[in-house]
């Protein structure tokens, strides 16, 4: 029905109008001559140029502009392309602002407009010609309102010397586009929102002592507004208020133009939350180059987490396991190197599939996600004492004598064995910390499909994985490491302390999360697990009888499934999700609304995303942010210090992770005052100059020069 | 001199007071007004309480409203709604000499031509209830609750053209929030952007 109706208009039209420009009577006259035209002579296949839709309106009648104002409807222009080709969206000239009685404001254009359309031909043409149609439909208003539309078509060569054509018509709309506002201004323009309306202030000193300066707003379809009113603000600015009749809650702001005299500045305003291209840091990862650069960064920021202070518990670890393998063969280290590889593949795999079975089912799952679980800390203290004790020869694991007869290169399955659990134990460890570039690459991997994510967490572990790998293949250097000896049963202690160093930040993890109390019921079936282990090690060794050791293992068995029953099941189970204790010293908790408020205020605000559980962020707390020289740094420029506590894993703040593509802590953000809209992102290890200078770029124009 | 600069200055800053006196928000009482239809019987906004009112700006000349009149689907709208004890006033403020005012004769003869199903068409030649509600668009659409609070403004439907094909595919907001708030539910959309001709307003 509509189809031939669409029909029947098309071929009056076609009658009425046998040239390309289609004309709109009324009471006899044409109210918009309509065409299409091309910026170049002919076609070259490939090149894009740019097409005009050129509407010439009788006297005193209008068209509209993109927004059309209080009433009206934009043009349309709906292309008919042959296959493989592009168009761009409408490139508007900035419009007129029009006055209707009865207050009524509209945007439009009088007598004459073109719409300029970017248009891209594919690589290949096979025809000497190519025929481009469009339907554009259009309003046409004076007193009264009259709705318009054609079909139009023009027809362009291909090939050939394509010289420029319809110049001085394009020249003179491109001259009428508005521009990019200069990075230079960005940081002059600041968005605002309260009850009432957005407000928009000019600090830029020649946009804001323009007489003429004015916004042309822009909304979403959702966005309701009304007119734009224009202030003097203080010291010289600006301020534009737009009252909202009806917005969403996340809109911040309105795109638009700043229009001065004759030419205009198109500025965006922010997305809800920071988008990701308007902080300043961090690749956009797109296509398969962004790919195979997130899984490099994937490797380095694999390699990396070796070195980060995280890690340093283990990294001991790790050497005591080289100097072991010093002894061995060539084969056998390689094997070793192999199987700690194997090891800590087997660790990011794991995780990648869990990763990817909890994305599947819906949760919100992030980074070092395990370490917010009390119960994934509490196993891990567990594992962790169980290793200090074994260190310290409180008992020795020892496999079953029937495991062991018959079976060559018994020794030798057990190092791979170990050096495989060695790989995994080390990475366990690890992976709270987020090294940096692996953020950017994880933030990246948890949005695409599972086989990325595999992808991605294999890239990490091969980066963890590598030097091991390459030092068991080149046991050569290893000639640097001691010979074995007696000494070595000392190292092994010793070791046994660092691990309980570790276990000591672990229980201090479960007091931050949920409460002293928490923390010591811990304690307590930790002890009872040790003397299960130490009744293991002391009753039940391979000489004892075998009715023995299964009557002192049935003991074992009781002692730390009823403690950890009653410690864990009943006491710990019972304690509450603690309230952050990191809030203090001239730092307040994090919230959106908070950062928001502050900044309204004109303060830059300097977010600090840590987790008790997370060394680095302890690391750079206790070397940077708390140091003397950057403490004073915040309290001079008046930077107001918040702490996204996530130990718990707070949604708020998972969203605001997600939202500068990361999935862990840490991760530093500066929200300039002067431009509160492109926060900064400080990288994942700071140093003092780094963040003094960052500070300093945020500080107050005014406060600066004191 | 200086005395008629400053008598000009604040007629012009009064003026503007008037015409930027804010939009009635959705969910604050509606303004109250009382108007003639077009067999000179008074209407008042406040006669209704206890009903649900709906307010439609009318220009008989505006293809916008065509689109919604020649489709009968202003008229369903209508029938429907007055069936269910809904009022529905249809307001033309159009001033006199511009395009769709109408006179008491002109209106009658427009209901009777286009068979219009509303309670009542008001006329509101100097345009003081449409300033009043800041009304832009014919059409352009309100909806009072029976305790006189504005629960809906904008526009009739979620496509703006003036095509009657369109009509079938679009959402009707008048409707969507007169139906949720019999309900007793929350109007999912209580504000859209009122698409149309501009209100012919007098000068």
């Amino acid at each position: 029905m509509s189809a031939l109706r669409g029909l029947t208009l098309f071929l009056a039209l076609l009658l009425l109008a046998p040239a390309p420009a289609h004309s709109q009577k009324y009471q006899g006259r044409e109210l918009v001559d309509s065409r299409l035209l091309a910026d170049v002579s002919s076609i070259t296949p490939g090149q894009p140029f740019t097409a005009g839709l050129l509407l010439k309106m009788v006297p005193g009648w209008h068209t509209y502009w993109q927004f059309p104002g209080d009433a009206g409807i934009p043009t349309e222009i709906k292309w008919q392309l042959p296959p493989g080709w592009k168009a761009g969206p409408i490139q508007w000239p900035v419009p007129l602002k029009l006055n209707e009685p009865g207050d009524i404001l509209i945007y439009g254009y009088h007598d004459e407009v073109l719409l300029l359309v970017p248009l891209t031909p594919p690589a290949k043409i096979d025809s000497t010609s190519v025929a481009l149609a469009a339907e554009a439909s259009w309003l046409v208003c004076e007193k009264i309102c009259i709705p318009g539309g054609a079909k139009l078509q023009m027809e362009l060569p291909v090939g050939g010397e394509s010289t420029p054509a319809n110049a001085d018509l394009f020249a003179k709309y491109r001259a009428r586009l508005p521009l990019p506002l200069p990075a230079s201004a960005q940081s002059a323009l600041q968005w605002s929102r309260n009850e009432k309306g957005f407000r928009l202030t000019v600090t830029d000193k020649s946009l804001a002592q323009s007489a003429g300066v004015d916004f042309y707003p822009l909304p979403e379809s959702a966005t309701v507004i009304g007119h734009p009113q224009r202030q003097g603000g203080a010291d010289g600015s600006i301020v534009f208020t737009v009252p909202i009749e009806a917005a969403e809650k996340s809109v911040q702001s309105l795109d638009g133009l700043l229009v001065d005299g004759d030419h205009a500045f198109s500025i965006a305003g922010s997305r809800p939350g920071p988008s990701i291209s308007a902080i300043k840091e961090g690749p956009s990862p797109n296509g398969e180059s962004g790919l195979a650069k997130l899984l490099l960064f994937g490797f380095i920021g694999g390699f990396i987490l070796n070195l980060m202070p995280c890690v340093l518990p283990v990294i001991s670890l790790k050497i005591f396991g080289f100097i072991q393998h010093a002894g061995d063969n060539r084969a056998r280290i390689f094997g070793n190197g192999l199987a700690f590889t194997a090891g800590i593949f087997a660790w990011f795999i794991g995780l990648a599939v869990l990763m990817i079975a909890l994305k599947a089912a819906g949760h919100e799952i992030t980074w070092a996600f395990q370490f917010t679980n009390p119960y994934f800390i509490i196993g891990m203290s567990a594992v962790v004492l169980v290793f200090a004790l074994n260190l310290f020869g409180v008992f020795e694991i020892t496999l079953p004598a029937s495991a062991t007869s018959g079976l060559l290169g018994w020794s030798a399955r057990e190092g791979y064995a170990g050096s495989f659990f060695q790989g995994v134990f080390a990475t366990v460890l690890a992976t709270p910390c987020t090294a940096p570039y692996l953020g950017t690459a994880l933030g990246f991997a948890f949005a695409q499909s599972a086989a990325i994510i595999l992808l991605m967490f294999v890239a990490i572990a091969a980066g963890m994985s590598a030097p091991y790998l390459l030092l068991s293949a080149q046991p050569a250097w290893l000639r640097f490491v001691p010979r074995p000896g007696p000494w070595m049963i000392r190292v092994k202690q010793l070791m046994g302390f660092f691990l309980l160093a570790t276990l000591l930040f672990l229980l201090w993890v479960l007091g931050v999360a949920r409460g002293v109390d928490a923390a010591i019921w811990v304690s307590a079936f930790l002890l009872a697990l040790s003397i299960g282990c130490w009744m293991f090690g002391s009753f039940s060794t391979p000489v004892a009888s075998r009715a023995q050791r299964s009557v002192v293992l049935a003991l074992i068995l009781v002692l730390v499934l009823s403690s950890g029953f009653y410690f864990i099941g009943n006491k710990f189970g019972a304690s509450q999700v603690a309230t952050s204790s990191m809030t203090k010293d001239g730092w307040i908790a994090f919230s959106p609304e908070r950062v928001q408020a502050e900044l309204a205020q004109g303060h830059s605000v300097f977010v600090d995303f840590t987790a008790a559980w997370c060394i680095t962020c302890k690391f750079n707390e206790a070397s940077v942010l708390e140091s003397a020289a950057v403490k004073d740094a915040f309290a001079r420029y008046g930077i107001v210090k918040m702490k996204a506590d996530w130990t718990n894993a707070d949604p708020v703040i998972t969203k605001t992770l997600k939202q500068f593509g990361r999935v862990g802590v840490p991760l530093y953000v500066l929200y300039p005052a002067t431009a509160p809209t492109q926060p900064v992102v400080l990288p994942e290890l700071l140093t003092q100059t780094l963040v003094l200078d960052h500070l300093q770029s945020a500080a107050p124009k005014v406060a600066a020069t004191k | 001199m200086k005395t008629k600069l400053l008598t000009l200055t604040l007629t012009a800053m009064s003026t503007a007071a008037l015409f930027a006196a804010e939009a009635p928000k959705v969910g604050a009482p509606a303004p109250g007004f009382s108007l003639s239809d077009s067999g000179g019987k008074k209407h008042s906004l406040g006669d209704f309480k206890g009903k649900y009112v709906v307010l439609e700006w009318f220009n008989p000349g505006c293809p916008f409203v065509q689109k919604h009149y020649k489709s009968d689907n202003m008229q369903g709208l209508q029938k429907q709604f007055t069936g269910k004890d809904v009022v529905w006033l249809t307001i033309d403020s159009s001033a006199p000499g511009k395009e769709g005012y109408l006179t008491a004769d002109e209106a009658n003869k427009q209901i009777a031509d286009w068979k219009m199903k509303a309670t009542a068409l008001l006329l509101d030649p100097d345009g003081k209830v449409g300033h009043e509600y800041a009304a832009t668009n014919t059409p352009h659409m309100y909806v009072v609750d029976p305790s006189g609070k504005l629960i809906y403004s904008g526009a009739i439907d979620s496509k703006p053209t003036a095509n009657p094909d369109d009509i079938a595919s679009s959402t009707n907001y008048v409707k969507v929030a007169l139906e949720e708030a019999m309900a007793g539910k929350p109007v999912t959309t209580p504000t859209s952007r009122a698409y149309g001709c501009s209100i012919k307003y007098a000068q």
